[in-house]
């Protein structure tokens, strides 16, 4: 194992403690309430916009690798990937395909 | 419910998660497998992190800690950043709790709620009759998750061989796909005001701390979708 793993190691079993215990106060929480509750409603609403706000961060302001691929590249892929869905009728794997081909391209023309 | 689950109750999900999801999972671990490479860390680590937190942010966050040594203010940061960018578990598992029945069997769902097998699962289970929901996810999870520890270890092995603008491309392929997720549950009134709220409140995360950015975005954007949900009903 190498030397940084060792320091590394205890902040990533506490972590991973602290993920089940998240996932598991969820689940007690939920665990009297029916799907149409609205607090039920709430959660998937705030759910569904934290996945939201993750596609937008991811591509209007990116960290890591990704940040190395210019803005119309990144945007260029994103629209090649919704066009596709849209016109195949919802097929994932074509789409997914096809914005990350056009990605690549752009990122090699610009 | 009976915790025995059939073999073949899993299987729609198990398929279903070896499309889209399948690449989108396998692309964003392997960048992630060679990410931790870069970083000096071992294998074990690796799979530590992918398979144990088995959340992209929060893998990242503790990543970046880790990269930088241990950095010299404890772990105590990195643990509250790197949850902070998963927190948005607790809002999933609260969701996705009601549409795995009622019994202890549901305790199986828990190490696997995160976001590709929860945005899944949130289209696919109420379509479903009851008793098929937990096989269904437990089928969709145990593939996302096996197959994010093989290319997590697949990434730490192929580190040196990656161009960066492969290994970009790689990252991208996660927020493509919950992109296209997204898109396919436009249709939805409730859904669609969350997206598009969730999206418009996304800078307002740019003004908060990193590891806040996303649950503060969320609760925002969600909060005020589901306020004007309410108002119209």
């Amino acid at each position: 194992m190498p030397e940084a793993d060792g320091a590394a190691t205890a902040p990533l079993l506490l972590t991973a403690a602290a993920m089940l215990a998240l996932r598991g106060a969820g689940m007690l929480l939920a665990g009297t309430l029916r799907p149409d509750h609205p607090f039920i409603r709430w959660a998937a609403a705030v759910s569904q916009a934290v996945l939201a706000a993750f596609v937008t961060l991811a591509v209007i302001a990116p960290a890591g690798a990704v940040a190395a691929v210019p803005l119309p590249a990144r945007l260029a892929g994103l629209a090649a990937g919704l066009g596709v869905h849209a016109a195949t009728g919802g097929r994932m794997l074509p789409s997914l395909g096809a914005g990350l081909a056009v990605l690549l391209g752009v990122r090699a023309l610009l | 419910m009976p915790l025995a689950l059939p073999l073949s109750g899993l299987r729609p999900g198990l398929s279903a998660a070896l499309g889209a999801p399948a690449v989108a999972m396998v692309a964003t671990f392997l960048a992630f497998g060679a990410a931790v490479r870069d970083a000096g860390l071992g294998l074990p680590w690796a799979l530590g992190a992918s398979l144990l937190i088995y959340g992209m942010p929060g893998q990242l966050v503790l990543l970046q800690f880790a990269a930088a040594g241990g950095g010299g203010g404890g772990a105590t940061p990195a643990v509250l950043g790197a949850v902070a960018a998963n927190a948005r578990f607790l809002p999933m598992a609260v969701a996705l709790t009601p549409w795995l029945g009622g019994g202890r069997g549901r305790l199986l769902a828990l190490p696997f709620i995160a976001i590709t097998p929860w945005a899944a699962a949130m289209q696919a289970l109420p379509g479903l009759a009851p008793t098929a929901r937990l096989p269904w996810f437990l089928g969709f999870a145990l593939v996302s998750w096996s197959l994010a520890g093989l290319a997590t270890a697949a990434g730490h092995a192929l580190m040196p061989l990656l161009d960066p603008a492969l290994l970009a491309a790689l990252l991208f392929a996660n927020p493509l796909y919950f992109a296209l997720l997204l898109a396919a549950g436009m249709g939805v009134p409730a859904s669609r005001q969350a997206v598009l709220a969730g999206a418009l409140a996304a800078p307002v995360g740019l003004l908060l701390p990193p590891a806040w950015a996303l649950l503060g975005a969320g609760v925002l954007g969600g909060t005020v979708a589901f306020l004007a949900g309410r108002g119209r009903a």
